[in-house]
């Protein structure tokens, strides 16, 4: 009895390891050269609109290489995602990332140094903006696809039905803010968004601020300034003069719905979302250029991506094949407009033609807003850099913007707090900061 | 031929070995090896140079460091008393409404016991992450019928408050966690003789005096065990305040020492994430066995 009890059971373990075996094996299975034509797959991840329309476009048309196209979600838990991969050794041959991002992902060593590749490249295909922003430390490490230029959307019929100017500058936006809400008391300018800082910070960009610059070897990081005390000043007024709307996001999605918000701020790639969000106010939307502090125009980027190629990723060919077929040729460009989602402006000029006859301009009343936003792009102010820990600074001014929204903060009290936060984040991860 | 004593013995040991194998090997895997692991990572920090371009982090051995910084930054030690203050509020509102409903449905007068149960235990199916995003919108003025119902009335639930937070999602929890415990209740209840209840009713006792003095005492031992539970699930609280944060603005990122853990990893923080969930872990270890002591000396009086 009991001896073949003790056999059952060597059985059942023997069972169990040599399923384990069989297991593991399965994975080395796929490797073998049996296949003729080889046929490269890589993955890619990105939340950009249409991505799995471009990577579908792509694997019609090219057969050496083919890319399985994964869906994260975007902002902080996207780029979370990202380094946990690069360190758990599972991480997407091709990675989206943000300029303003960029780097904060190589301070945490997530992306391969692709100069050697690309440098070129870029040179001849990119604006010399541009390429800055993807130049750091002397290497090429991402290839550009669009450039965020800020923009102002606003509705064209209310503005016009009540006979208010589209302001040129912050001063005329202040008094069109008072206007609208005189025309319509339910209705305000715009939404001062409660959580999402990203905007804001652009914004100070615009006005001349500098928040990272590199000195020698050391990043200086300069939120406090001036320059973005003039900002925070003139939102803060906004916000207590009531001439903005101060709701939660879900709210605000309801108020623009029922036309109680008559523009929004962001980059030329938020005409896209609007279309999408707003379906019954077509026709009605239209784009200008993002008020000014004096008379001359002036814009900032917000948002903005590129493309690397991860740390881990041992299919670098391949994956650039796929990178500049998406970011530097008309059939990639065409692919991510065709679907009407995007409103992408691609960053070499030549694309923004094919984007602008490739997006469908009915929202819009017609107009090509793609003009609009290539106007913006020189106007935009030089100097700008992104420094590691941006994730820190968006997220803390964030939390920040809740101690203003419940009346403990003031806009211009923002800054402080998060600056020191973010040069001791700095010097905690061993990066030089003052 | 018959085996001898000790062999056995060995033999069962044998078999018992293999049959015990797949649980050690199990929590080897996913609960010791990532315990130490977080261990190691505590002792540890991530460092780059310079300007931190394309250089991979090192992992630096910093000692107690980690440690340090935790328990002397006052938003881990704030994160710790507004957990304190939401026990405070959460457990004996939902502990007192789980017990009411169980007595209830015990009663000799209840009716449609099996509805009840079953319709008291739905919330608890209900994922957490799903719950917190509903009542969310249900906190959101204007979109919220009952925030503007009480609006009408004169009654502004104001979420932006220190209170109203802890509010919102002790009302979010006990919902959740209410059917539950009503579950285990009433099944301690069903334990309990019936002679001593017939008895009670013998000596004159009524349904309250019944439900309050002999059956409420008997079940002591599960109300103890619920309240463990409770105090440990509230202590790693983190969805619903993670959701609940877009409505209710004072909820910051160090609201809960789960929070604040995981805003550490955001900032690329894994030393010290590793390092305050350690300190978690003691301080939830001491909070169980302060619980269960203090209810064993309860339970000799």
């Amino acid at each position: 009895m009991k001896t073949r009890s003790m056999k059952a059971a060597a059985t059942l373990a023997g069972a169990m390891v040599a399923m384990a075996l069989v297991a593991t094996g399965c994975s080395k299975g796929a490797d073998t050269p049996a296949d003729k034509p080889t046929v490269t797959e890589i993955t890619f991840w990105s939340w950009l609109r249409a991505s799995q329309e471009v990577t579908d476009a792509f694997n019609k048309t090219h057969t050496d290489v083919q890319v399985k196209f994964e869906q994260i979600p975007g902002g902080a838990e996207g780029y979370g995602k990202l380094t946990n991969a690069v360190k758990a050794g599972n991480a997407p041959d091709v990675a989206t990332v943000e300029y303003a991002m960029l780097p904060d992902m190589l301070a945490q060593g997530n992306l391969q140094d692709i100069s050697g590749d690309i440098t070129d490249l870029v040179k001849s295909k990119y604006p010399a903006p541009i390429q800055e922003l993807v130049t750091l430390g002397g290497k090429t490490w991402t290839v550009p696809l669009d450039a965020g230029a800020m923009v102002m959307f606003y509705r064209k019929d209310l503005f016009e039905q009540h006979k208010i100017a589209v302001p040129k500058t912050w001063d005329e936006f202040q008094a069109a803010a008072e206007a609208v809400k005189k025309a319509d008391a339910k209705s305000r300018i715009t939404d001062w968004n409660q959580t999402d800082s990203a905007n804001f910070v652009s914004l100070n960009w615009q006005a001349g601020a500098k928040w990272f610059g590199i000195q020698g070897d050391s990043w200086k990081v300069t939120l406090d300034s001036p320059e973005s005390q003039k900002v925070a000043g003139y939102w803060q007024g906004l916000i207590t003069k009531d001439l903005v709307t101060n709701v939660p996001a879900e709210e605000v999605q309801k108020r623009k719905a029922a036309g109680q918000v008559w523009t929004q701020l962001g980059g030329a790639w938020a005409a896209g979302g609007l279309k999408a969000g707003l379906p019954d106010q077509s026709g009605k939307w239209a784009s200008a250029p993002l008020p000014s502090w004096d008379a001359n125009p002036a814009s900032a980027m917000v948002g903005g991506s590129s493309f690397g190629v991860s740390k881990t990723s041992k299919k670098k060919e391949a994956a650039l094949k796929f990178i500049t077929w998406m970011t530097t040729t008309p059939e990639g460009i065409q692919a991510r407009l065709a679907s009407g989602a995007s409103s992408t402006l691609p960053a070499i000029p030549e694309l923004a033609d094919v984007a602008a006859k490739n997006f469908d301009t009915k929202f819009f009343g017609g107009q090509d807003i793609y003009a609009v936003a290539k106007a913006a792009l020189p106007t935009i102010k030089t100097g700008w850099v992104w420094g590691p820990g941006m994730r820190g600074v968006f997220d803390g001014i964030g939390e920040q913007f809740k101690l203003v929204q419940t009346g403990k903060q003031q806009l211009p009290a923002v800054y402080a707090p998060v600056q020191t936060k973010t040069i001791e984040d700095l010097k905690g991860r061993g990066i030089n900061a003052s | 031929m018959p085996p001898t004593r000790s062999g056995l013995a060995r033999r069962q040991y044998g078999v018992a070995a293999l049959f015990t194998a797949p649980f050690f090997l199990l929590f080897f895997a996913f609960t010791l090896a990532p315990i130490g692991y977080g261990g190691w990572l505590s002792l540890h920090r991530e460092q780059t140079s310079g300007l931190g371009l394309g250089g991979e982090p090192e992992q630096v051995f910093v000692g107690l460091d980690n440690f340090t910084k935790a328990l002397t930054d006052p938003r881990f030690l704030g994160s710790f008393v507004t957990v304190g203050l939401y026990c405070l509020v959460y457990i004996p509102i939902m502990i007192g409404i789980a017990l009411l409903l169980a007595l209830l449905l015990d009663s000799a007068y209840a009716r449609a016991k099996r509805f009840f149960q079953l319709a008291l235990y739905l919330p608890n199916i209900v994922p957490g992450l799903i719950a917190a995003m509903i009542w969310t919108y249900l906190y959101t003025p204007g979109l919220s019928p009952i925030i503007d119902a009480l609006e009408q009335v004169g009654v502004p639930f104001n979420l932006g408050s220190d209170a109203g937070a802890i509010g919102a999602v002790a009302n979010l929890t006990t919902w959740m966690h209410t059917g539950y415990n009503v579950i285990i209740f009433f099944a301690a209840l069903q334990a309990v003789p019936r002679e001593v209840i017939e008895a009670s009713t013998v000596d004159g006792a009524g349904q309250i005096r019944i439900a309050w003095s002999v059956k409420a005492p008997m079940i002591r031992g599960a109300v103890v065990l619920a309240v463990l539970f409770t105090v440990i699930g509230a202590m790693q609280l983190f969805t619903e305040p993670f959701i609940v944060r877009d409505a209710a603005t004072t909820i910051d990122q160090a609201w809960t020492p789960s929070l604040y853990i995981y805003q550490l990893t955001k900032a690329y923080d894994m030393g010290g994430a590793a390092a305050a969930s350690l300190i978690l872990t003691v301080v939830l270890a001491v909070a169980s066995f302060l619980v269960t002591r203090f209810s064993k000396k309860g339970a000799k009086l």
